[in-house]
């Protein structure tokens, strides 16, 4: 079989979403993302982790057609986001973080307009539309206003109304934040069920780790605008060590020699220390701490308190963004106070 | 495409407008008491409208400016929910579907010019509850259709600033800055045969004063084909020239970052 290579033509269409060397440089020189490559598959959920100002709303802007790249490639749905700009937009449901629904509008009134705006033709629109308000749950109350409506029920809304054109591509940024618990399961479900329902593939952006843990098949985490890994949940939690020994000590004093020695241990993968507790992430927990009160009473250091638990997607996170918070406490100043709402957009 | 895309715009405006009722009735009450206040405070100066020839009284000769007036500050403040759009993420919404970036603009500034037009026949119908003679009621469909005209080009100006303005703040500025100048430079209030020959000559620059005369000859039965042609020809320029440049700077604008 002779094949001709073309990788415009193969990388567009095996993926739903890939990207090649993606950057954007904003005017006032921040480089918002520094040369991302993302391969998701067809029918994948894809989930894109980050602390605030790491790059996700603005790679997800340039993925929807909103911003144009500085250099780079991206193609969704096999499409290019800059040349074929509107062959994407006809092929992705962009569900925002802030609830876009209108308030003054109904229910109903809000997916009919989502309807007139992605041209579903007008015979097949009452159909969807019944459709999406059962999947959602909505039917009964899709003749009220939305103001009456809850947050959950707004978001449902958002999420309908991303759905309804039935895109190859959903984007979905930070689905459940600001919802309560019962909700934000409620939001998991509609989400799993439409993937299966509807077969889409799926760009989540979330600062939940448990919600990517439960619903993504593959993560990326980005910091500073790079990517710094890329795996299923389960191999990044495994590349932790399949365990997390914490304990507390009674003094830090000669506890720095304390997590020296323990370096040496061949079971141990990572350690962190945040004052007096000290996180161990190791193959196995149970011969190790046996091996830390030896090393700590050795060094005349007392074990406050000791436990053993799996690893979870925080720690990988936070094994790969570091602990520093991004946004500095300082008094407040205009000028930085516009910089930062404008990393944070980015 | 184009056409139902900028209905899908228009509708949508007009939904979120019949929605807010109450807003109606309170952006009356200010063109009113100009009617009511102004219109009974220079009664007296009638003899001198009467020496440039206008038979009415005073109220009568302003009442097709504050008509303008009305279609003027409803209009012109109209685009201030695109700054509301791009802050709550409809802009986004609709830049991602597949409608064009001008058919949001038009859809945009169609629903303004009628919704002026709409709040414009209401000081109407006041000035002729006010004993504003009209000298034939049929006359009010090419008055409203000058208005709806005249505001979509307006709106146009409003959809420009809303566009490049990064704030309200910036954009109730520069909208305050350019309306009130805008109804004062006109023969709205006065005679343009009575201004100072400076100010006559930057009257007559602004097409508020074309659309406030032509209003004016329809209302009270003196057209004049001369003149009459030279309105409408300004307002159409005006409107043409709004029409395209606001659809032109809103989609140079909305593919910036906001």
């Amino acid at each position: 079989m002779v094949a001709i290579y073309n990788p415009e033509i193969t990388c567009s269409l095996l993926h739903a979403v890939e990207t090649q060397s993606l950057s954007k440089i904003y005017s006032n020189g921040l480089k918002a993302v520094d040369e991302i490559s993302i391969k998701i598959e067809h029918g994948e959920i894809f989930g894109f982790l980050g602390p605030n100002g790491a790059g996700k709303s603005t790679t997800i802007m340039i993925l929807t057609t909103l911003l144009k790249p500085t250099s780079g490639k991206a193609y969704v749905a096999g499409f290019d986001v800059v040349t074929q700009a509107k062959n994407v937009r006809q092929n992705i449901g962009y569900v925002q973080q802030d609830s876009t629904v209108d308030e003054y509008l109904t229910g109903r009134e809000n997916l009919e307009l989502q309807a007139k705006l992605n041209h579903i033709p007008r015979d097949t629109m009452e159909k969807r539309i019944n459709d999406i308000l059962e999947v959602v749950e909505l039917a009964d109350r899709q003749r009220e206003s939305v103001v009456t409506y809850s947050g959950g029920m707004r978001k449902r809304l958002d999420i309908a109304g991303g759905l309804l054109h039935r895109p190859k591509v959903l984007f979905l940024d930070e689905p459940t934040l600001g919802l309560d618990i019962q909700t934000r399961y409620k939001i998991w479900d509609y989400i799993k069920k439409i993937h299966n329902e509807f077969s889409i593939s799926i760009f989540l952006t979330t600062h939940y780790m448990e919600e990517a843990d439960k619903l993504c098949d593959n993560i990326s985490i980005i910091d500073h605008g790079k990517i710094k890994v890329t795996d299923s949940p389960n191999n990044l939690k495994s590349s932790l060590g399949n365990e997390v020994v914490i304990f507390e000590m009674d003094s830090e004093v000669k506890s720095e020699n304390l997590i020296f020695e323990m370096r040496k241990i061949p079971t141990v993968k990572d350690i962190s220390a945040d004052g007096l507790e000290v996180t161990v992430f190791t193959t196995s927990g149970d011969q190790l701490i046996p091996q830390i009160f030896q090393r700590a009473s050795d060094l005349g250091i007392k074990i406050e308190s000791i436990s053993l638990t799996k690893p979870t997607l925080d720690d990988v996170f936070l094994s790969y963004t570091g602990r520093e918070l991004r946004e500095d406490n300082g008094k407040y100043d205009r000028k930085k106070e516009r910089e930062r709402i404008r990393k944070i957009r980015a | 495409m184009m056409l139902s895309d900028t209905y899908t715009i228009f509708w949508r405006e007009m939904k979120r407008y019949r929605k807010s009722r109450s807003g109606v009735l309170i952006r009356l009450i200010q063109p009113a008491i100009w009617i009511i206040v102004i219109g009974n405070t220079f009664a007296s100066t009638r003899p001198l409208i009467q020496s440039v020839g206008f038979n009415g009284s005073y109220i009568e000769f302003m009442a097709p400016g504050v008509i303008m007036l009305t279609a003027i500050f409803t209009s012109i403040f109209g685009g201030v929910n695109t700054l509301w759009d791009r802050r709550y993420g409809f802009m986004n919404k609709a830049l991602t579907s597949p409608i064009s970036r001008s058919s949001i603009a038009l859809g945009k500034m169609l629903a303004i010019s009628l919704i002026s037009a709409l709040q414009s026949s209401l000081i109407l119908g006041i000035a002729i509850a006010l004993g504003v003679s009209i000298t034939n009621l049929l006359m009010v469909i090419p008055i409203m259709l000058i208005v709806i005209a005249f505001s979509l080009g307006f709106s146009g100006i409003s959809v420009i600033v809303a566009a490049t303005s990064k704030s309200q703040e910036t954009f109730w500025g520069v909208i305050n800055f350019l309306g009130m100048p805008l109804f004062m430079l006109s023969p709205a209030l006065f005679p343009l045969e009575l201004l100072p020959n400076w100010l006559a000559f930057v009257a007559k620059l602004n097409p508020v004063t074309y659309s406030v005369l032509l209003i004016r000859q329809i209302m009270t039965g003196t057209i004049q084909i001369s003149s009459v042609a030279l309105d409408i020809a300004v307002i159409c320029g005006f409107v043409v020239a709004m029409v395209a440049l606001a659809s032109y700077v809103f989609t140079r604008e909305v593919n910036k970052p906001f």
